[in-house]
């Protein structure tokens, strides 16, 4: 099978400043560094398969939001390729909507700016507020909607622009059981018909039931990649090893990992 | 100047889309309101009074100013200055304020605070069509000058486009800027020849004022709507300097704009 991601020792460089004014010199003196580097990505490469679904895994701050938005193209790799054939469609928790308009107008700015045209727009957003359970909210404006309708809106409409790579990141955790399983069986119809789909959740049980295979982070480093059941497996171990851990045994294990994570490796140019 | 033939292709490419977007832009801005839309128009007469009553009827103690009342002259004038007030203010926090919502989108970050400007604009049209019936009574009647006024208008956009480029990317880099931009707002209302005629300076001040692009397109509009004459004709050198500072504005924000939009979400 096709490759639809390919991902390829990205690095993702964020700088740690302790004062203001050391971001300030770092903006204007050329040939300079100031401040603390920080590599919330560090050598991530991996390939994937049209059509498969991929579990992104990993404990709190292992930069799974950071990937996802990569592969999303919302922001850019310090060094690195993502290549992606195909359109991607993000969906986060929040999801990007203007809070003062109603849930209608916000789906129309959304297609409107997603390039589709008056009528197609007119076409697809009845189908839109169904599926997003919106009822007579629609006309009302999105800051009065409750985290969950917000969550189902942008997912609805997400959905509904077809895209070929699907990337959701806990956006499922806040909508209620039903809406889930509503969730689950459109994802799965979009499974059927060979689109590939990222996940990112802390509930394993999910993955279990969804993914196909798992890439686990760990402080920015993938740690495993490969079948969901293996990887799983021994991601559930380590976090059962992990939690049995004194405090100062986390502790050092976090600062351990944090130090690998400033520093510069010889494989970045 | 590549920069600048990129940025200004984007706009040409996706215009639809900037009439379309700053459409939801406008109800945006208004929806929170009762009056809504209305007060595009409620607030400009509530300053346009207030500055009448302190410059002209304290002040000045009514006397006109050439052979003009104060009253229309103000009027002409600063009816552009609200629009140029509020799109630098808005356009300049407007790839800031809405990169979050816009980040995975089918369109150029350029369009960003381009719509936010014509959003604005469609508020300014309608104070202008509402000028030039208050001028009707007042003693101004429609004259040929009318003609040249689309001229200043289309000058005005794209300098405050390109202005924008600058502002907006600064702002973003650091937001500081938008405080200081305020500051900068501020003292042009003063410095341009808005309530008060720079022509009182003395002679050798007066060019100074004039650096200021503003000071141009507000002597424009007056020329036109109270039909002084033909305001780019008469002063044929300004007008050059007029389009010298665009095209420099236009070009180091498309190069500050292209350098650095990759990395705007970055730097939030």
């Amino acid at each position: 099978m096709e490759n639809t991601v390919e991902v390829k020792n990205v690095y993702k460089r964020y700088k740690l400043y302790k004062k203001k004014s050391e971001r300030l010199l770092d903006l204007i003196v050329p040939h300079k560094e100031y401040g603390e580097d920080f590599f919330a990505l560090q050598d991530v490469s991996f390939n994937v398969e049209q059509g498969s679904i991929i579990g992104l895994v990993g404990i709190n701050g292992s930069g799974k939001s950071t990937l996802a938005n990569i592969i999303a193209g919302v922001i850019p790799t310090t060094t690195g390729e993502v290549t992606i054939q195909g359109n991607v469609a993000l969906i986060a928790v929040n999801a990007g909507l203007d809070n003062s308009l109603s849930g209608r107008e916000n789906i129309e700015l959304k297609l409107l700016m997603l390039g589709f045209s008056k009528k197609e727009i007119t076409e697809m957003e009845e189908e839109i507020i169904e599926f997003a359970e919106l009822e007579k909210f629609i006309d009302q404006p999105v800051k009065t909607y409750s985290s969950g309708m917000k969550s189902r809106l942008g997912f609805s409409i997400s959905v509904r622009v077809n895209p070929d790579i699907l990337i959701i990141d806990e956006a499922l955790s806040v909508g209620d059981k039903a809406f889930a399983e509503k969730s689950l069986e459109k994802m799965m119809e979009f499974k059927a018909k060979g689109k590939t789909m990222f996940f990112v959740s802390h509930s394993i049980s999910q993955m279990k039931k969804f993914c196909e295979q798992i890439l686990w982070l760990e402080f920015g480093v993938v740690k495993e990649y490969g079948k969901a059941s293996e990887v799983l497996k021994n991601y559930e171990s380590f976090l059962k090893e992990y939690q049995a851990m004194t405090k100062t045994q986390k502790k050092k294990y976090r600062t351990d990992a944090l130090n690998r994570q400033s520093m510069k490796t010889e494989k970045m140019l | 100047m590549k920069s600048a033939i990129k940025i200004l292709k984007e706009q040409m490419q996706f215009f639809y889309l900037v009439r379309r977007l700053s459409v939801y832009e406008l109800r945006s801005l208004t929806s929170g309101n009762y009056l809504g839309a209305a007060w595009e128009i409620i607030n400009p007469a509530i300053q346009i009074l207030i500055y009448w009553f302190v410059f002209g009827f304290g002040i000045r103690q009514k006397e006109p100013i050439g052979d003009i009342p104060y009253f229309q002259w103000m009027f002409a004038g600063i009816l552009v200055w609200f629009f140029i007030n509020s799109s630098v203010m808005k356009a300049s926090k407007s790839i800031y304020s809405k990169i979050r919502m816009l980040s995975k989108m089918n369109f150029p970050m350029s369009v960003i605070p381009n719509y936010v400007i014509f959003a604005q604009f469609y508020p300014h049209l309608i104070l202008i069509g509402l000028a030039m019936l208050i001028l009707q009574f007042l003693g101004f009647p429609i004259s040929i000058y009318y003609l040249q006024l689309p001229l200043y208008i289309v000058a005005l956009l794209v300098f405050l486009f390109s202005l924008s480029l600058i502002t907006s990317t600064l702002t973003t880099i650091a937001k500081d800027v938008q405080m200081f931009l305020q500051s900068v707002m501020r003292m042009l209302f003063y410095l341009s020849p808005i309530i008060w005629p720079p022509t009182l300076l003395p002679e050798s001040f007066q060019i100074w004022v004039k650096l200021n692009p503003f000071y141009y397109i507000v002597e424009g509009y007056r020329y036109s709507l109270l039909g002084q004459g033909w305001y780019f004709l008469e002063n044929p050198l300004y007008t050059l300097y007029f389009i010298v500072i665009t095209a420099l504005t236009l070009m180091v924000g498309s190069y500050l704009h292209v350098k650095f939009r990759s990395q705007f979400i970055d730097f939030l």
